[in-house]
């Protein structure tokens, strides 16, 4: 979130909410259970929409925000899942593209990207920003 | 014979008992080395997408949960950072 405050002057963002990677009926994390982060696999678009939007209201989230909708199309166009960073350059072409999360998923990576075209950039961080629209 | 399958098999039970152990370590627990071998990596995906690509385009639903938009759209004139996740 503060690549994004740094970077939003220069680059849009777009935050995809993709399945699950630790609902309470698949591989629950003792994480989740202490950070009170539980639910269940979504079974329809509802349900997703409800997590996404509590995930916003809880962090308030400020990027925005789109759903990946149950066909997954978002997340198996783009290998997503469980987190992935990418960068689509203004001609629509692939520029940057981050490893597999969670142990390659790498945002210091990205600010690095970000840091080579933009220079770099450091804004104070902000604290309960207005919360993200799609 | 059977003492070649003997061996086989007790070695490859060996190796299946060494990359449990280790995935165990990598993930935490035994619990959670199952739960990544059940539930993460039929999901992980290094996928073919390269530097340079055109970029995949996905209708994505908006917030409200039924208007929706096309990743493509907000690729105009700036470079568009897509930042994929779930909340768990």
């Amino acid at each position: 979130m503060q690549i994004y405050n740094d970077y939003r002057e220069h680059a849009d963002f777009l935050t995809v909410y993709v399945r699950e990677a630790h609902p309470t009926d698949e591989w629950q994390m003792k994480s989740n259970v202490k950070d009170d982060v539980c639910y269940a696999q979504p079974k329809n678009l509802a349900g997703r929409v409800t997590i996404a939007n509590d995930f916003i209201r809880r962090f308030h989230y400020p990027v925005p925000f789109g759903i990946d909708d149950m066909s997954n199309a978002a997340n198996d166009a783009y290998s997503a899942w469980p987190e992935r960073l990418y960068v689509i350059d203004e001609r629509g072409h692939i520029a940057y593209r981050g490893g597999m999360g969670p142990f390659n998923y790498n945002p210091k990576e990205l600010r690095a990207w970000l840091a080579a075209r933009y220079g770099e950039v450091k804004h104070e961080e902000k604290q309960n920003q207005a919360p993200a629209k799609s | 014979m059977k003492r070649f399958w003997k061996w086989t098999i007790g070695i490859a039970a060996l190796l299946l008992l060494a990359a449990f152990t280790i995935l165990s370590f990598m993930a935490g627990s035994p619990k959670d080395a199952y739960g990544m071998v059940r539930y993460a990596l039929p999901h992980m995906h290094r996928g073919t997408l390269r530097v340079g690509d055109d970029a995949p385009d996905a209708r994505l639903v908006a917030l409200d949960g039924s208007s929706g938009f096309h990743i493509r759209e907000r690729t105009a004139g700036r470079p568009l950072v897509l930042v994929f996740g779930s909340f768990t």
